[in-house]
Parts: C-alpha cells; sequence; structure tokens
C-alpha cells in the first residue's frame, strides 16, 4: 500500500524528531561499543570470525577464559575478572592496565563514555 | 589563491540546495545532522557508515573516478595484483569484520616465492646468504637475510606500550634512523642493506628511529585466533566498493574539493565542478600531499606542520611471467637487491600456469624513475630486470606501472615520521578544527595500513558525533 500524503508527512516528522531527540543526547552505551568494540567482539558467549573475544556475560567472568581463544600470557596470568572497577581500568589504558596483551588498541573515549561503556557491556547477557 | 566558483556553478548549487530542501524535510527539522566526507577511501566511508547508523545525513565526495583511494586493485591484469594497499594483518579487526559483515569474501594469500639476493651487483642463491663474499655483513650478522636486518631492532624496543612512540621520556630515540641504529651496534653494511629497501622512511637520515621502533612493535604484536595475513578473493578493492554500496548516498565520484569555508552554522565546501555543498560538519579522510590543495580554515601551526610531514615514495611495475624462467637456474623467482629494482615479489596467479611478478622500489630511488614519464620509467625498470634475469625477457609482459608520488590525489603511498616528528606532530595533523575533522591512515595511533585507516575513521565519527550533540 502506498502511504497517504498525510501519513507521509507523520513519517517525516516523526523521522525528524527522532533525530532531533538522538542530537540532544550524548552517544549511548550501545552507540560507544559500536564505535570502540563491536569490530572485534560479539555479544555472543562463542568465539567468531572477530579477532578478540566475545563479551557476553562478561561480569564477574575470569578473564582469558573463553574456549579456543588464543590469549596474550599477560592476559593468561592476571587473575583479573571483569567487574566494573577492572573493565575501567582496562578499556581505560589495557597496556598500563596489563603490560604486554595482545590487544592493539587505543581508547578514543572520554571517561565519561568510557564509565557508560563499561556499565552497558557490563549488562549484556 | 582563493578558488571562485563559475556563476554557472552557483546557479546549479542554488537549484540543488532548494531541491535539497524540498525533499528532505529534515534538513529543517534536525539541523546539526548533516556531514560531508571528503574522500572515498577506507577512512573516509567507514566514518560515513558509522555516522549513517547513528542518523546523520552523510555526503561523501571523492575526487577521483573510483572509491578505494590507496586500495586499488588491478582488475585488468591476470591475477589483479593489488596497486595499492595488499595486506590485511591478522590483527585488522575492523578490516575483517566489516569484510565479513559486507559479504566480501577473504583468503590466505598464495605465498611469494623464495627470494634470493642481489647485493652489489652479485646474485646470491638464498641458501649461500650466509657464506657468499658478496654478503657485505660482518661474522655474527651474515645469517641475517638483508630484509629481516630491521626486525633486530625488537631485541631491545623501548616501545611497551600503543601510545609510547610520544612519551617524552623516550624522546631520544626520535632521532635519524641511521645514526641511531650506528649507536645500537648495527655495523654501517647492515644499515646499508637497511636503507637500500626502507618501507618507513624515504632515506634512513630522514627517517625517525622511534617510527622504525614503532613499526618492529606493531609487528611484534599480533592478537587472535589466526596469524596468518589476509586478502580479499577478488581483489582488495571489493572492500570499499561494498563499503560504498551500503551507504544510502551514492558517492559523489570525480569531485575534487577546492576549499572548505567554515560558517557561523557549519562548513560550506566548494568543488573544482563550482557546485558547493553546505554541512555541519566535515571529515576530511584524504591524504596530506592531497589536504594541502584544499583551501582551509586552519590555524597557521597545524598547517605549518601538515606543510611538512613527509609521504613515503614508491613505484611499482606489475608484470605477468608465462613462464617460471629462473627454475631452470636454481632461483626462487622472488629477489632482495640493493640495486634500482628493489624488491621483486612473485607468486602464482591461483587457477593458472602464470605469475604475478611486482617490481617494488622504495623511496628515494624512486626520484629518477619519477621524472621519467610512463613509458620511459617502465623501460628504464625492465632494461635492469633484463640485465639482472635475461631469462624473464621472453616471457614477462608489463600489465601496470604505480607511482603514487605522481598521483595528486595521493602524493606517495603512506605518511613517514623525520626525526622529530614523533612527539608533537601526529597530534597536531589530527586535532579538530572547528567542524573539520580528520582521518586517514596518517592520523591513526595504534595501526599503520587499512587497519589505520578503519581505525581513523572511527575516531572521528566519534569527534563528529560529540560536537554535533
Amino acid at each position: 500500500m502506498i502511504p497517504g500524503r498525510q501519513t507521509r508527512c507523520w513519517l517525516a516528522m516523526s523521522a525528524c524528531l527522532l533525530a532531533a531527540a538522538t542530537r540532544a543526547a550524548p552517544p549511548s552505551g550501545e552507540q560507544l561499543y559500536d564505535i570502540a568494540c563491536l569490530s572485534c567482539h560479539s555479544l555472543g558467549d562463542a568465539a567468531d570470525h572477530r579477532v578478540g573475544p566475545p563479551l557476553g556475560g562478561l561480569l564477574n567472568r575470569k578473564a582469558a577464559m573463553v574456549k579456543d581463544y588464543r590469549y596474550s600470557e599477560a592476559l593468561s596470568a592476571s587473575g583479573w575478572s571483569w567487574t566494573l572497577p577492572t573493565l575501567l581500568a582496562w578499556l581505560s589504558d589495557p597496556d598500563t592496565a596489563i603490560p604486554n596483551n595482545a590487544m592493539n588498541y587505543v581508547n578514543p573515549l572520554t571517561a565519561g563514555e568510557t564509565q557508560r561503556l563499561g556499565e552497558w557491556l557490563l549488562q549484556q547477557p | 589563491m582563493a578558488y571562485t566558483p563559475s556563476r554557472r556553478g552557483l546557479l546549479q548549487a542554488a537549484i540543488a540546495t532548494s531541491f535539497a530542501g524540498v525533499g528532505n524535510g529534515c534538513d529543517i527539522a534536525a539541523p546539526g545532522r548533516k556531514v560531508v566526507v571528503v574522500g572515498a577511501g577506507l577512512s573516509g566511508l567507514n566514518a560515513a557508515l558509522i555516522l549513517e547508523r547513528w542518523g546523520f545525513e552523510v555526503e561523501v565526495i571523492e575526487a577521483k573516478e573510483r572509491v578505494g583511494g590507496r586500495v586499488w586493485t588491478l582488475d585488468h591484469m591476470p591475477g589483479s595484483p593489488e596497486g595499492g594497499g595488499n595486506v590485511m594483518g591478522a590483527n585488522y579487526g575492523r578490516v575483517i569484520h566489516t569484510a565479513h559483515e559486507l559479504s566480501v569474501p577473504l583468503r590466505n594469500p598464495p605465498q611469494a616465492l623464495p627470494s634470493d639476493y642481489a647485493v652489489g651487483g652479485e646474485r646470491i642463491l638464498r641458501q649461500h646468504w650466509a657464506t657468499s663474499d658478496a654478503n657485505p655483513l660482518p661474522e655474527a650478522w651474515r645469517s641475517t637475510p638483508p630484509g629481516r636486518l630491521i626486525a633486530k631492532l625488537n631485541a631491545d624496543n623501548p616501545l611497551l606500550s600503543t601510545r609510547a612512540w610520544h612519551e617524552a621520556k623516550l624522546m631520544a630515540a626520535d632521532q635519524p634512523a641511521d645514526e641511531g641504529l650506528k649507536a645500537l651496534g648495527f655495523p654501517d653494511a647492515a644499515i646499508r642493506l637497511i636503507n637500500a629497501n626502507n618501507s618507513y622512511g624515504n632515506n634512513l637520515s630522514e627517517t625517525s628511529l622511534m617510527a622504525l621502533y614503532r613499526i618492529m612493535g606493531e609487528f611484534g604484536r599480533l592478537s587472535g585466533p589466526a596469524l596468518a595475513v589476509k586478502e580479499a578473493v577478488a581483489g582488495n578493492m571489493r572492500l570499499p566498493e561494498a563499503m560504498a554500496s551500503r551507504l544510502r548516498r551514492r558517492v559523489a565520484l570525480g569531485e575534487p574539493v577546492m576549499s572548505i569555508n567554515t560558517l557561523s552554522s557549519g562548513v560550506q565546501a566548494t568543488l573544482a565542478s563550482g557546485q558547493t555543498v553546505e554541512a555541519d560538519a566535515a571529515i576530511l579522510a584524504l591524504p596530506i600531499p592531497a589536504l594541502r590543495q584544499i583551501i582551509l580554515d586552519l590555524p597557521p601551526s597545524q598547517l605549518a606542520v601538515l606543510d611538512d610531514v613527509d609521504y613515503h615514495k614508491i613505484v611499482q611495475l606489475h608484470c605477468v611471467v608465462d613462464e617460471p624462467f629462473w627454475e631452470a637456474a636454481g632461483w626462487g623467482g622472488s629477489w632482495w637487491t640493493d640495486g634500482l629494482l628493489g624488491r621483486i615479489f612473485t607468486r602464482p596467479i591461483p587457477g593458472s600456469n602464470r605469475y604475478n611478478m611486482t617490481i617494488w622500489i622504495n623511496g628515494d630511488d624512486c626520484d629518477p624513475l619519477n621524472a621519467l614519464d610512463d613509458a620511459a620509467c617502465t623501460d628504464a625498470i625492465l632494461q635492469a630486470l633484463w640485465q639482472l634475469v635475461p631469462g624473464a625477457k621472453d616471457v614477462t609482459s608489463v600489465g601496470q606501472l604505480v607511482r603514487w608520488s605522481n598521483d595528486p590525489f595521493a602524493g606517495g603511498s603512506w605518511a613517514l615520521w623525520r626525526p622529530g616528528q614523533a612527539g608533537q606532530a601526529h597530534g597536531a595533523i589530527r586535532a579538530a578544527a572547528g567542524r573539520l575533522f580528520f582521518a586517514g591512515e596518517h592520523t591513526a595511533e595504534a595501526y599503520r595500513g587499512m587497519e589505520a585507516a578503519m581505525e581513523s575513521g572511527e575516531r572521528a565519527a566519534l569527534e563528529v558525533m560529540r560536537s554535533l550533540s
């Protein structure tokens, strides 16, 4: 069915309002995951084509424990578990948190964005 | 000289603007949502795709008649060799994931044939390198192949983190690489051989030792389950093509940008065709030599840094070989030379009996070649090839001469860091200026090559999103 003129106007207005609403908000946790993590980490629990391990069910998970994933010796030996403080330390500066890790990454996020991303990530099943 | 658009161009632009207003009511209801991206290489396309996902209207403008920038598959040649970006590292997460999402199949590339050597005019079989009289290295170094000499830097690499190449306490390494290597105990003969085919500077005296530490550190740090490099089965250019086809708005091709003016509410790009494009922000995703041709509102200090960055010189002659002329004499098929030919990479064309041979010349050795026209340059390289391996003459045909330095929209193959530039220059060239944002491999922090381009697109998209939120 071809929408009528009134419907098209309503759709256009809705799209614009949505855009305006999005514009006012800072990047959400999901958007930050999109830009900072998604290319290398899925949210599932099994390794896929991506070069990093999946991040689903991260809260209280021991570091370097995803089956069949090849971790750095440094992360494997770290004894870390993923909680908000450890995750924020890792995200903020992985090289300082655990030197000689395998994640070649420079975090472009602000401290506030990193916090928002970390909180969102730990809620993902 | 300031660029003045033609009257006809202004009229066209006025008409286009008025129709855009009619066709898209969101221009009125949602200000601050349009971004113009200059450059349709991997960095610009990645930024554009991310911004579109987030609800921005994006217009990508490209000077060339194709997308991909310095990713350029030579589709007209058997084997479709890569004239530009050719290696997807095992840890190129963004490249690999984007290819997966866009159904661009990847593969482990066919292995290049084993490399022999030609040093000081002498040809040396690879198995004789360590003992050959033509090997100029002192005893303790003789068994190291010339192409692996620079990797010895990793024995004592001071860069222990991705960002360390900017750290003030390490700036002693931001010195001329030839002097630095000598101070580290590299013998003169090793330095000369490294200089012969240095991919990270046009000559070692104008290469920062820090830049070499950075490269070697990156090579030494791989992550992920697979360590093998990859390439796109049908050519690496299929990746930027697939990215461009995913954009809602078609990339405008063949449209060099002449200037970008800052307006009170955003930016206005003026194209060579005379048209103008207004947006709330612009991402400049193009190599610095191309950027220099655009009139921009930038602080003088930033313009000075942009003027001061060198680009790597590469000349490639891509050939097809019908028969393995090297086999009878026991040669491997590839060569590493310290002469005009630089390195010769030969690999089988899958599904055929033929071979792709790329003669790859680096750095200042390109200068005399770049001064010649295409025919004379090709002839000079071929004459050197016939001299090295006369048997190649009757079975080798030329497919494409590639000279990135002579391409006005590239100006070289990638950004270089001269002594003294590691600390400040990298940060200065990518610093956002008002509504102008910068992407491109030269602006990336963690990676080089194709992954650097993707990384930079992410960062630029994030900066735009913050700025317009």
